[in-house]
């Protein structure tokens, strides 16, 4: 944040523009909706767990879309269950972020050729930020998350823009 | 295949083939486990009598078998090393010419689809498989067994959802895997893998639409490298 001089600090204030004051609050809580569907669901598991513990960074998973800040795909996305990722995704409230996490939801995966896979996530929804693995370590999870937070941290307006 | 029948199948065999012995068309010890083959119409009566006069209580599985293309391999096997249980050309099996022999072998008479239910007994610790040959290959059909066996309830709608395997009888044929309104079935040889429709999210309708699929399909055919031959190469190079 943009903290001016040391006499402010010493007064017990400190100085920002709004748009920061904003993005350090977004990126310090981003809460996930819980959207496991296949084993990359293990490895978000245990990036939530203790040993990676995603906690720190302000990550808590939610179990309602309505709470939820980001949608973490995480795992093959079949057709049938692709209207219920579009739902959750529709109920989620602005702004959000969606992370494609894995083959699987980047692009089809493994399941490319299969007449009962998605060819990748963002053919239904959005995606902000794709994690390559099969599955990714929760490593790589959480440096996507940082990822993400280094996304909304570049972002210079107060709303979002909203596609007509 | 076999090699190591126990006394205890043998005689689950010489029991089954007296007390059954109009129904069973054939028996088999293979893999260690006994198979029966009953006709489709006869597959109720059968099932009954297994459960009530044999012990055999429990349905561990049912599923379903399409004999299409049995024994072909996609790709050549030869030079990858790789197989499938590739037969001889002579032995594939030629589902146009429907021969009257059915003693020889199982499925050479052109019958595509097969049933397969195993079943077991807690009581007498015995274990059988009943296999049922579907008679028409357009319109399969056979008894459902699930006034026998509650548990037979969903395993016989799988095997409608992918192979189309009509369960005369049952309560509630629904599809059970496959999405709302999905075409065919996807399990049958002749499927394409890739299907025939694919899924994307219209900005305009709000909703999610199938549209004709837009990729080619395509073999997958594994590149094998032999561990014998990479430690192989590896010495070679210490040299």
């Amino acid at each position: 944040m943009g903290i001016e001089a040391s006499n402010t600090q010493e007064a017990g204030f400190l100085t920002t523009s709004a748009d920061k004051l904003v993005n350090w609050a977004r990126t310090g809580s981003l809460w996930p909706m819980t959207f496991g569907l296949a084993c990359c669901a293990v490895e978000m598991m245990q990036a939530g767990a203790s040993r990676y513990d995603m906690d720190r960074f302000g990550v808590l998973f939610r179990p309602s879309p309505r709470q939820a800040d980001v949608l973490i795909v995480a795992g093959t996305l079949t057709n049938k269950m692709a209207p219920a990722l579009r739902k959750a995704y529709d109920q989620m409230a602005e702004p959000r972020w969606v992370i494609s996490m894995g083959s699987c939801a980047n692009g089809g995966g493994y399941y490319h050729y299969s007449y009962a896979v998605v060819r990748g996530c963002d053919r239904i929804i959005p995606v902000d930020i794709y994690i390559p693995g099969c599955p990714p370590t929760a490593e790589a999870l959480l440096y996507g998350i940082i990822q993400l937070q280094n996304k909304i941290k570049r972002t210079n307006t107060l709303f979002r823009k909203v596609e007509a | 295949m076999g090699k190591t029948t126990s006394p205890m199948i043998e005689a689950l065999q010489a029991e089954l083939s007296t007390a059954l012995s109009d129904k069973i068309q054939n028996s088999v010890i293979a893999f260690n486990e006994l198979t029966i083959e009953v006709s489709a119409t006869d597959l109720f009566d059968v099932a009954i009598k297994l459960r009530d006069t044999h012990g055999f209580d429990q349905l561990i599985d049912l599923c379903a078998v399409d004999y299409l293309s049995y024994g072909e391999s996609e790709w050549d096997a030869d030079v990858s090393g790789f197989s499938r249980g590739v037969k001889n050309k002579d032995d594939l099996f030629n589902f146009d010419a429907k021969s009257d022999d059915s003693t020889t072998s199982n499925v050479e008479d052109g019958r595509r689809y097969a049933v397969v239910i195993h079943l077991l007994s807690v009581q007498n610790n015995k274990r059988v498989r009943v296999k049922i040959y579907c008679d028409d290959n357009d319109v399969p059909m056979m008894d459902s067994v699930h006034s026998v066996w509650n548990v037979a309830n969903w395993f016989e709608r799988e095997a409608f959802d992918l192979f189309g395997i009509i369960f005369v009888n049952h309560p509630d044929l629904r599809r059970i895997l496959t999405d709302y309104g999905f075409v065919g079935h996807p399990f049958r040889k002749d499927f394409p893998l890739i299907g025939q429709v694919e899924m994307r999210y219209d900005e305009e309708l709000k909703r999610v639409v199938y549209e004709p699929v837009s990729i080619e399909p395509r073999v997958l055919v594994p590149r094998v490298i032999r561990a014998s031959q990479g430690t192989k190469d590896v010495t070679e190079a210490d040299d």
